[in-house]
């Protein structure tokens, strides 16, 4: 608790004064994350805190754009930003972001080559993102509802499940989930109106569009959903953390997966600190206790990943050779695409209104 | 008579029913904080580990004084300036005044998050910038309006004889204003200063894109708990401010008439 | 909202400036000046913030006629307003009269606060327990099938009725509270001269009592009509499959697509639209009256 700061408040010049000097000072590392994801985890940065003297502040976003406007409306606040890494191009493009020098980061070499060597990340031989974990959009279903995982993506359209079916308000995850079921590159994808016809059959057999982990978790607690496309770390939370009877399923058609990484902004007052933070957030010890503690999606770092238990999820469903084969990593997407994935997808869930 | 008299208890039993649609949500809100599942699972597990983990969460109680301290402040402010605009509404007539009168609705009537958006970008432009003084800045301007129509829609209902009779027997202006007028527009003040309160208080677009870390407010709090970490510590802060304002209100109405007996 | 009083003058702005300075600057400050900022957006090819090579265009406000998308969704919000504005009336304008006419007493004041209250809660926490409520194996569900003698399934989540009992429940307290200002101002002598006269109670409510009251009607209808034609939120949560609106679309260009201009196009569009409503209506409400 603490005393009201009415007075002050009323005082409007001293906080005009504090407002311009919102500026980190050097000892902070200001990080810009979502919320609950990793970075601030209170036990996380209390050891942090205390191994390296900085102090975290974080800042948090609810879509890649808010955060790509946060990092050009406040030049020289953030220290860290954790970038999905379909979008570091950009963010680099913009000059938002700054070369990372790898060799301050002792947990770099751990890092599994095909992530750090990705093409999305390093630009010109110098490093503007550093990969920290990946996961799948894949589908999670209601064990109530299932005898055993279907095997194909075919059962979001079975009529057995209509109307018990949630797909995410997302306009690229929905075309690029409707690329996978239509058996094309989601990075490349040639026969946009299959997509179509594919997501138009989808429609009458959807419940709701979920926005939040929040919102699948509720739904499932309360049995009003059999299956739904959903996130590999959430799902894996829901049952390893909330008890809640959902397993993920990876279909034999494939999976969207992502990587996400984090930079440092131009302008970082600390960029010492950061690279301290990234290291922790890339560290061994820091990715056990977060896996173990809350759930997590995998580990960039090898190292992370070996140092869990044998038949933890993270190790043996996603680090299954067999699934590496099916699934696709999501690429940069052009604006001009996105509007138009948007459009579609606008119309779709216009039409079935 | 006796019609008179069923129909009253008609009129009051239907109060009583809209209290019931009403408060439905806020009893389940408030089962829920006491509820050990996080995802308003049922059967109903008796709980009050949620409120031991909101006293242990600064970060939230931190949101909530900020949220009651800027909804206050507000609150003060939006009635005394849009009372006063409201006056000069009624009383006088000059050009260019149904355009002033049509100006209140573009806050009201432009989804709030381009209003936050432009917010953001305006007062990133001209040096403001963001925390929790840009965020009372705002809210003030949102809820403005609102209480100029309140306070407007009482007004229409005053008689300017009044006004005239107290100055024919030698009141002055601000004597006319402060006896006759204020008291008789009283209602609509405070009902405009109870529209700003909720306005500042449940405002999340607008405050969400102008706070800082450490410079938020509860609903911030709440929308960006709801994508990933919702927990009932949520429900909890949210009973226990309506519990208070409860007590506060029925309190306040032991001891204060609102809009007089007649 | 024309003001009859009967010290208007001619040379009226110069009274007026001081009591009104105060207000309209705080909000050229705080509103007309970054909405004017949109206002520019919406005739830009590109947010020139992103460092992207930019011109005017009016391509954002054709963008509007050139799909049947966005006027069909603007339709069904127009339609959802509308609809819960009326609800609002209907259940708000009894609720208004009761407590200004017919409680007396502390009561009066203790359940007008009451009535008050709820919309001092947070909006998301609330909808989350409508969803509660009103899906299948909720509490409406089990309440109704354990008072009624046949098996009925009340699933009222993510729909239509949903979207509409969740906004109705968010703003008729607005109706109630504008509804009470101009009620309670109704002198009872009035009524009273009337119902002496011979007049029903249909008559007095209907010559008497509604006319009197219409301005608190029309400013709570505008109140209420106004923010629900832009809704997201709500019909989002609440309406599953079939909650779409127009403001969906709005928000979607502001935050999955970052196409700022389109966004503001489509929102002064809506803008404009809401405004012609209400200088339709307000004047044809009065007259009925």
């Amino acid at each position: 608790m603490r005393i009201p700061r009415l007075t002050i408040l009323l005082t409007a010049t001293a906080v005009f004064t504090s407002a311009l000097t919102l500026a980190a000072s050097a000892a902070e590392v200001h990080v810009l994350n979502w919320k609950g994801y990793g970075a601030d985890e209170p036990w996380a940065i209390a050891a942090f805190e205390k191994a390296t003297g900085n102090k975290v502040v974080n800042d948090f976003f609810n879509s890649e754009q808010e955060m790509l406007t946060k990092l050009r409306t406040n030049p020289g606040l953030y220290d860290v930003v954790m970038i999905n890494a379909a979008f570091n191009d950009q963010a680099m493009a913009e000059k938002l972001i700054q070369p990372i020098d790898v060799s301050k980061l002792s947990n770099y070499a751990d890092i599994s080559p095909d992530k750090a060597g990705s093409p999305m990340l390093d630009h010109d031989g110098k490093v503007y993102g550093v990969p920290w974990v990946w996961g799948l959009t894949a589908l999670a279903i209601n064990e109530k509802s299932f005898d055993k995982p279907p095997p194909s993506i075919a059962v979001m359209w079975d009529a057995a499940h209509k109307g018990r079916v949630v797909i995410r308000d997302d306009a690229v995850e929905a075309v690029q989930f409707g690329a996978i079921a239509t058996g094309q590159n989601i990075n490349d994808i040639k026969d946009m109106e299959a997509v179509k016809a594919k997501l138009t059959s989808l429609m009458p057999q959807i419940k709701t569009f979920w926005s939040s982990e929040n919102d699948w978790n509720q739904m499932v607690a309360s049995n009003q959903i059999d299956i739904g496309t959903y996130w590999s770390g959430s799902a894996d939370r829901a049952k390893t953390h909330f008890k809640l009877p959902v397993s993920l399923v990876i279909p034999q058609e494939g999976a969207v997966a992502w990587l996400d990484a984090f930079s440092i902004p131009v302008g970082s007052k600390n960029v010492e600190g950061a690279e301290a933070f990234i290291n922790y957030m890339i560290d061994p010890t820091f990715y056990v206790e977060w896996v173990t503690k809350v759930g997590a999606p995998v580990s960039a770092n090898t190292k992370a990943v070996a140092a869990l238990p044998e038949d933890a999820f993270n190790r043996k469903v996603m680090g299954d050779p067999e699934v590496a084969k099916r699934i696709q990593f999501q690429a940069p997407i052009t604006d001009a695409q996105r509007e138009a994935y948007l459009a579609l997808w606008q119309q779709l869930k216009v039409d079935v209104k | 008579m006796a019609t008179t008299r069923i129909l009253e208890g008609l009129g009051r039993l239907y109060i009583w029913l809209l209290l019931a649609f009403l408060y439905l949500p806020i009893i389940i809100m408030a089962l829920m904080s006491f509820n050990v599942s996080p995802f308003y699972q049922l059967p109903f597990e008796w709980t009050t580990e949620w409120y031991a983990a909101l006293w242990q969460n600064d970060q939230l109680i931190a949101a909530t004084w900020n949220s009651i301290e800027i909804a206050v402040i507000t609150t003060l402010i939006c009635t005394v300036l849009g009372s006063a605009a409201s006056l000069a509404l009624y009383r006088y007539d000059f050009r260019g005044k149904k355009f002033l009168q049509a100006l209140l609705f573009p806050p009201i009537a432009i989804p709030w998050l381009i209003t936050g958006t432009a917010m953001l970008i305006f007062f990133f432009g001209v040096g403001i910038g963001r925390g929790l003084f840009a965020i009372l800045l705002g809210h003030v301007a949102l809820a403005l309006p609102y209480v100029i129509v309140v306070v407007s829609a009482r007004l229409q209902t005053f008689a300017p004889e009044l006004e005239e009779a107290a100055r024919s027997l030698g009141a002055n202006q601000w004597q006319v204003t402060s006896r006759v007028t204020l008291p008789w527009i009283m209602p609509g003040v405070i009902a405009g200063g109870l529209f700003a309160f909720a306005v500042s208080f449940d405002q999340f677009v607008v405050s969400y894109f102008l706070s800082t870390p450490g410079q938020t407010t509860l609903p911030v709090e709440i929308y960006a708990a709801i994508r990933k970490g919702f927990t009932p510590e949520i429900n909890a802060v949210s009973t226990i401010i309506i519990v208070v304002s409860m007590a506060l209100m029925l309190l306040t109405a032991r001891f204060f008439k609102f809009g007089g007996e007649k | 909202m024309a003001a009859q009083g009967a010290t208007a003058t001619r040379s009226g702005l110069r009274s007026a400036l001081p009591l009104l300075a105060p207000a309209y600057l705080w909000l050229t400050v705080a509103i007309f000046l970054p909405l004017s900022a949109m206002v520019f957006f919406s005739f830009m090819t590109e947010l020139s913030l992103s460092g992207k090579p930019w011109a005017f265009t009016l391509g954002n406000y054709a963008a509007f006629f050139s799909q049947s998308l966005y006027l069909t969704l603007l339709l069904a919000s127009l339609r959802l307003g509308l609809e819960v504005t009326l609800w609002c009336i209907v259940i708000g304008y009894p609720a208004a009269y009761v407590l200004a006419k017919v409680l007396k007493g502390r009561s009066r004041e203790a359940i007008f606060l009451l009535v008050i209250l709820p919309f001092w809660s947070n909006g998301l926490v609330r909808i989350f327990s409508w969803a509660m409520v009103l899906r299948e194996g909720g509490i409406l569900d089990t309440a109704l099938n354990a008072v009624l003698p046949f098996k009925i399934n009340i699933d009222l989540m993510y729909s239509y009725p949903a979207v509409i009992i969740g906004l109705v429940h968010s703003y008729v307290p607005y109706m109630v509270l504008t509804c009470y200002l101009t009620l309670q101002a109704i002198d009872d002598s009035l009524i009273e001269a009337g119902r002496s006269l011979g007049a029903t109670r249909l008559q007095v409510l209907k010559r008497i009592i509604i006319p009197l009251s219409m301005p608190g009607l029309v400013a709570g209808a505008a109140l209420i009509f106004v923010p629900v034609v832009g809704s997201f939120m709500e019909p989002r949560i609440l309406g599953g499959r079939t909650g779409t609106f127009y403001g969906t679309v709005i928000e979607d260009q502001f935050v999955a697509v970052f196409n700022w201009p389109l966004g503001a196009a489509l929102s002064f569009i809506l803008l404009a639209v809401v405004l012609v409503i209400l200088a339709v209506a307000s004047p044809v409400l009065r007259r009925a009256a």
